[in-house]
């Protein structure tokens, strides 16, 4: 079995850390701290998840990001789960309207996490 | 005698007198001015009568009041005593030859009294629809026959009479529809809301002035106009229709307009209210504008309290359930404890600023304020004595002192000041200037403050006061968003205010200026 590639992105470096830590027993998890900085990435190579915060500060949304990879067939079969404070139901539906196959509201507990992201990867 | 016992010597009332005496008091004829009109026909009767007194008789419920009197020196007299009062109750003109002979007269104060009446003839007045309200009547001393030719005479003078006393009933009426009608008029030219008046067709016929006002046009420049034209919609019956008035120069402004149908003369009409409802709807606007700020405000303090929840709660949970090493286990309790300080950092600027927000200067306890010895206090406030080193004060001479929140001052400086050090060079200098300076007219006194630091886009300089934005190049930079926010609150509240000049790339320069009378004494502080 290959070994599964999770990016995530986040603008907080606490939260980074708490993914990669969270997620490390799935597979190889790398990180970016922009929008901007996960398109370099993704253009050197594609992982098998993505971990998205929707807030990502100054510069393009996670939302868009979201829209632009599943719109582009090189990314569009990679799985997205975005990553949101945000939690009411319309923030939910905006996430998933926007391609994303996974939305999960912080604060999250990691073993929910861990479950989710397995899910994403197997399924 | 027994006639004198048997028969009264008041005359019995007519069969429709409330109905007469009605039409009496309506004509406002009693107790009113001698008038010539009534004058010369009582004149004209003594003379061709050849009497002392010619009389135009009124008769109300108990007397009898003279309209115009010739040889008479009383305005009126008794009813139960009056001759008149008889002669209203027959078709014809009534005489007494001789007052003593007859035995309704014969006991009659004016029979038996200085007045001496032996003679008596009267015409009815009779007015309208037949109601006779009083008699022309001749009086004389001495009896007297009175023939066919007289009678005629006298009749035709009481219908004289009655002709002057219906055009002066007409003359009423006219004074009356015409004080009505300009009640009405100025009630229209008075009305703050615009009036139109459409034909059936929807064409314009007439407005008031509030219209002529509202729509930028003489009446004559309406009048022809359809209805689509001004309000926009076709004329049809309807009630409080909210849509936009154009002005004959082509503006608009948003208009209630009601529209009711009338019927004048046997035609159909169309009359329309129209109301500027601009200050209604800007105010509904600014009344949303101000729940979409709320919405955002919680929405972002909801984002912002999650964000360090979900570090907290995260990087616990894993500590319970997974084993680390002892390194790594001590930095995920030092981001617990760093997050947590924090959320409660947040909490407490998110409390402060409420306060601020709902007590406005209420809540304040101002005191008269040195601004150099405010800066100082801030400047001593800043742990780092290397941050603290990078202040410079460039306080000005004749110094006024503002009336203002120590306190609440202290903080807005304390929070503009963290940010231009946050925000600029490590080593780079802050200056701050404090000066006299009278802003429209009020004195006060501003504080500068000047970093040499990154700067702010035009954007960014007015995004810098929204609660929880951050400039986002520099991550590192601690804070939450709510400083700025802060600032502008308390300058708000003083009645001061608050500028930000800023080049990006070049320093930024905040100054907050406040009035020198400030705001006064809240119920707290007195």
């Amino acid at each position: 079995m290959t070994t599964r590639r999770i990016l995530v992105v986040d603008d907080q470096p606490d939260l980074r850390l708490l993914i990669r830590l969270t997620l490390r027993s799935l597979g190889e998890v790398t990180q970016a701290s922009s929008a901007e900085a996960a398109l370099a990435q993704l253009a050197q190579s594609v992982p098998d998840l993505l971990i998205l915060d929707v807030w990502l500060g100054e510069g393009i949304s996670g939302l868009e990001l979201c829209r632009k990879l599943k719109d582009a067939s090189a990314t569009a079969g990679m799985k997205i789960m975005l990553l949101s404070a945000c939690g009411q139901q319309s923030d939910v539906a905006a996430g998933l309207a926007a391609g994303a196959d996974h939305y999960t509201v912080k604060p999250f507990s990691p073993e929910a996490l861990v479950a989710a992201a397995a899910g994403l990867l197997d399924g | 005698m027994i006639m004198n016992e048997t028969l009264p010597t008041s005359a019995p009332v007519p069969a429709d007198e409330a109905r007469r005496l009605q039409v009496l008091i309506d004509l406002d004829l009693l107790d009113s001015p001698p008038d010539e009109r009534f004058d010369r026909i009582t004149r004209l009767a003594a003379r061709l009568f050849d009497v002392p007194t010619a009389l135009v008789s009124l008769i109300d419920a108990d007397r009898q009041w003279f309209k115009s009197r010739v040889g008479m020196p009383l305005p009126g007299t008794p009813r139960s005593a009056s001759f008149c009062a008889h002669a209203i109750l027959q078709d014809d003109v009534m005489v007494v030859r001789d007052a003593c002979a007859d035995a309704r007269f014969a006991d009659n104060p004016m029979v038996l009294g200085d007045a001496g009446v032996r003679f008596y003839a009267g015409s009815p007045i009779e007015i309208g629809d037949g109601a006779r309200i009083g008699t022309l009547c001749i009086i004389d001393r001495v009896p007297r026959e009175f023939g066919p030719e007289e009678r005629t005479l006298l009749r035709d003078l009481a219908a004289i009479v009655a002709n002057e006393v219906a055009a002066l009933e007409l003359k009423a009426v006219a004074e009356r529809e015409r004080r009505s009608a300009a009640t009405v008029r100025a009630l229209l030219d008075h009305l703050p809301d615009g009036v139109l008046l459409f034909d059936a067709a929807g064409t314009i016929q007439s407005c008031n002035p509030a219209a002529e006002h509202m729509f930028g046009a003489p009446c004559q420049v309406l009048a022809g106009q359809p209805s689509s034209a001004l309000i926009g919609i076709q004329p049809k019956a309807v009630a409080r229709h909210e849509g936009t008035g154009r002005r004959v120069d082509g503006s608009t402004f948003a208009a209630e307009v009601s529209i009711a149908e009338m019927t004048l003369d046997g035609r159909g009409y169309l009359v329309a209210t129209v109301r500027d409802v601009a200050w209604h709807r800007a105010e509904q606007e600014r009344v949303r504008a101000a729940n979409r700020r709320r919405h955002d405000y919680f929405r972002t303090a909801s984002h912002e309290l999650r964000t360090p929840m979900a570090s907290i709660l995260g990087f616990s949970e894993l500590l319970l359930k997974r084993d680390f090493d002892a390194a790594t286990g001590r930095e995920l309790i030092d981001i617990i404890h760093r997050q947590a300080t924090r959320l409660i950092g947040l909490v407490n600027q998110m409390l402060d600023l409420a306060r601020i927000d709902s007590g406005g200067s209420d809540q304040l306890h101002p005191a008269p304020l040195d601004l150099v010895q405010v800066m100082e206090k801030v400047k001593a406030g800043i742990e780092d004595a290397a941050q603290s080193a990078r202040i410079v004060l460039h306080p000005a001479l004749g110094l006024p002192q503002v009336q203002a929140d120590p306190q609440r001052v202290q903080q807005a400086l304390a929070n503009i000041v963290a940010n231009a050090l946050a925000y600029s060079a490590p080593d780079s200098q802050v200056d701050i200037g404090i000066a006299a300076q009278a802003r429209d007219g009020r004195p006060g006194a501003a504080v500068t403050v000047s970093d040499r630091g990154v700067g702010m886009t035009p954007e960014q300089q007015r995004q810098v006061v929204d609660a929880f934005w951050r400039a986002g190049a520099l991550p590192d930079v601690p804070g939450n968003g709510l400083g700025m926010t802060i600032v502008r609150e308390i300058v708000a509240v003083h009645c001061g205010l608050m500028e930000i000049v800023s080049n990006h790339g070049d320093g930024t320069q905040v100054s907050v200026w406040l009035p020198q009378d400030g705001v006064h004494a809240g119920p707290e502080s007195s």
